[in-house]
């Protein structure tokens, strides 16, 4: 188990490594340097070759990758090339927390809506249900992010009755089929048990505060979890991003579980576990989900890898301080080289860690890959 | 319905239905679509949306019924929807210059043409106008130009790169396949939009450099898939026997491997192709794609996002092409792989 730990990190370093490489590589591409965004355009000649002379800039190429890389090791990842005593880490420290807020909210959000509805589909293969998820999740993955995300800004911003009243009617619509299904049991012998009535309660309820409770979310700006507003108003600016972030994601993650969840469900045990008379919520998520959810822990952990360096489109529609526009903006366009270079060494780290974390997790999920056996 | 049944509870189980009901929900949608869309310009846009919507679901609800009917069997009415659009925009987009559309490009020929109007399909503006009065049909099929020849040159361009390496690697294994291992991990670890927008910000944007730098995101994806493909065949049968009457490596590469691995590769560009319009879509979208006069389908709705609230169809109208876009080519690819890659049939 520690061995296979100590590979799999081992294998990360020549990624990371030509991870950086390959970015300053590129930086040599983009016209011009920090000299111009610190000088401007017309200074002297002499001026701009000071200034690279001070930022190290006139060194060859594999000479400042080397220098960069032994005070990178260090966890130093140097200053602000334009804004001078600016630390990239500190640059860095205020925009990743926004990001990987987003990122896992909108990870939590897909999970929390794929996980029932993929089940559900699953449990019902061939229903009108299972078929109307599959035309709405393949709807979903085909929707680009940033339609996605200016839909979302036109419903809930601009139109904001849109949205609470289809998720009353919507919530409503699931509370009623499940009380209705417990009400079937007097007639006939099968079908939801006491936990229906109790998770439709809930449904109703859900649908009732989002009724009357639907808090309005502002267009754009963003308000940390540490300044003075606190949780809730913190909650109510990334809600729309890690909305449209998580878009895509619910119907990739459901599409999945589904299919997975049909195979198991084909297994012998759960005929077994059927036949003794288990109830059916019973069988779905305490017998079936676990075994399902392989492909799915999977995928979520590479997506929350993938996501951190994908919120640009989301951070510029509603105008958050996250990595994304930091490159960008503050990097990119200016030429500020160590930003850059710092950014997406800690968004690629990001990456290759939870990956590798991702195969390891497998291990300990699944005790016959532990033990050698598949 | 039974619960937990055992496979597909398939529709041929469910009885066939009468044509003249499905004809009428198909003739109803058409109305309900034509009411929505032209009768009721006075009307709110809410509910003008929604019947154009309802009716549209009732043209599909009806021509999957008739088409039922008709054949004996479900048709994928969806597949071949998505075929006919794909074939309607491809069309449009290579004889653009030849359609009858308002000025899409040049502000300064559009004086008279009213400013900012919501799409009417009955009149010259059939999907309206942006705020320099240019028509947003013709802008969105010339964006269908620029964005259709983007990332088919970027699929072309990652196809036969990403193939060829993915072949060696999956071929000769060992050294060739770490290095090439390593290699992909590390194009896959770099963030694609930044990567992109940094790119973008070194080189004109042009048709064929926006196809190169999108080149370089199809790359690591194809190298893995011919690199699985090549796997699969490596070790069957007619392969061992061309190598041990003495083909060389490259006429077991180029007669034995290719033209097995190449149609899943194949199959699976129209799934890339539509990543590709996205990803040019995003960078259109953030200014660093073709810029105007030129439309593509990124600036058009990042130009309309700039009033949202009150021309929303300056946003809509090209992203809903766009996303009707990518729907086909995921539904014609889907289709294409289950038919053509070895490693979904087997299952």
């Amino acid at each position: 188990m520690i061995r296979t730990f100590l590979h799999k990190l081992l294998q990360l370093v020549p990624v990371l490594l030509i991870v950086s490489f390959l970015t300053l590589a590129l930086l040599e591409l983009v016209p011009g340097d920090p000299s111009i965004s610190i000088l401007g355009a017309d200074a002297p000649a002499a001026e701009y070759e000071r200034v690279r002379e001070q930022l190290g800039l006139d060194q060859p190429l594999l000479e400042r990758y080397g220098n960069w890389l032994s005070d990178a090791v260090s966890g130093d990842l140097g200053d602000s090339a334009v804004r001078p005593g600016v630390s990239v880490w500190s640059l860095i420290a205020s925009r990743l927390p926004v990001t990987l807020q987003i990122t896992v909210m909108a990870l939590g959000l897909a999970l929390l809506v794929s996980i029932p509805v993929g089940v559900a589909a699953a449990a019902r293969v061939g229903s009108r249900f299972d078929r109307g998820v599959g035309t709405v999740t393949s709807g979903l993955i085909s929707i680009p992010q940033f339609v996605a995300g200016l839909l979302i800004v036109q419903l809930f911003v601009f139109n904001p009755d849109v949205p609470r009243i289809g998720t009353a009617v919507l919530l409503w619509f699931v509370a009623l089929t499940l009380l209705v299904n417990w009400c079937r049991r007097f007639v006939s012998d099968r079908e939801g048990g006491a936990g229906s009535v109790f998770v439709g309660c809930l449904v109703l309820g859900l649908g009732l505060l989002a009724f009357f409770w639907w808090p309005s979310f502002p267009r754009q700006g963003f308000s940390r979890l540490t300044g003075d507003d606190g949780l809730a108003e913190n909650l109510r600016t990334t809600f729309l991003p890690a909305l449209t972030v998580a878009m895509s994601e619910i119907a990739v993650f459901t599409r999945l579980l589904r299919s997975d969840m049909i195979s198991t469900l084909q297994e012998d045990y759960i005929l077994a576990a059927n036949a003794q008379g288990k109830p059916l919520w019973r069988i779905l998520f305490r017998d079936a989900l676990r075994p399902s959810s392989f492909s799915l822990m999977t995928v979520a952990g590479v997506s929350l890898g993938r996501l951190i360096g994908g919120t640009v489109i989301v951070e510029t529609i509603f105008n958050l301080p996250g990595m994304g526009r930091l490159i960008i903006q503050e990097g990119v366009i200016v030429n500020d080289f160590p930003i850059v270079q710092g950014g997406v060494l800690v968004i690629a780290l990001f990456y290759v860690v939870l990956n590798a974390l991702v195969d390891i997790s497998y291990a300990a999920l699944d005790p016959r890959i532990r033990r050698g056996v598949v | 319905m039974p619960l937990l049944t055992r496979g597909f509870a398939v529709a041929s189980s469910e009885k066939r239905p009468n044509t003249w009901l499905g004809a009428l929900l198909f003739v109803l949608g058409a109305l309900s679509v034509w009411v929505g869309s032209d009768l009721l310009e006075r009307e709110g846009g809410l509910l003008r949306i929604g019947l154009v919507s309802m009716g549209l679901g009732a043209i599909y609800v009806g021509l999957d019924r008739t088409m039922w009917r008709i054949r004996g069997h479900r048709v994928a009415v969806d597949f071949w929807l998505s075929v006919a659009w794909l074939a309607v925009i491809g069309l449009a987009a290579v004889f653009a210059d030849w359609l009858p559309f308002a000025e899409s490009r040049d502000a300064s020929k559009s004086f008279s043409a009213p400013v900012a109007s919501r799409p009417d399909l009955f009149s010259s503006h059939p999907l309206g106008t942006d705020t320099f009065g240019l028509d947003l049909l013709g802008g969105v099929v010339y964006g269908a130009r620029l964005s259709l020849q983007i990332s088919f040159g970027a699929v072309i361009i990652g196809l036969v790169l990403g193939g060829m390496l993915g072949m060696l690697a999956g071929y000769f294994r060992g050294v060739t396949d770490e290095v090439l291992g390593v290699l992909t991990n590390s194009m896959l670890a770099i963030p694609p939009l930044i990567f992109l927008i940094a790119l973008m910000v070194a080189i004109e944007p042009s048709v064929l450099n926006l196809s190169i730098a999108l080149a370089f995101l199809g790359i690591p994806t194809y190298v893995r898939l011919a690199r699985a493909n090549t796997l699969v065949f490596r070790q069957k049968e007619f392969v061992v026997a061309a190598k041990s009457t003495g083909a060389r490596h490259g006429r077991v590469l180029i007669r034995e491997i290719l033209p097995n691995v190449l149609l899943p590769l194949v199959s699976y560009a129209f799934i890339v192709v539509a990543v590709l319009i996205v990803a040019e879509g995003s960078l259109s979208f953030l200014g660093l794609s073709i810029p105007r006069p030129e439309p593509t389908w990124g600036n058009m709705i990042s130009a309309g996002a700039n009033d949202l609230r009150r021309t929303p169809h300056l946003v809509f109208v090209p992203g809903i092409v766009m996303f009707i876009t990518v729907f086909a080519l995921n539904r014609v690819g889907d289709h294409a792989r289950q038919k053509w890659d070895p490693r979904e049939s087997r299952v």
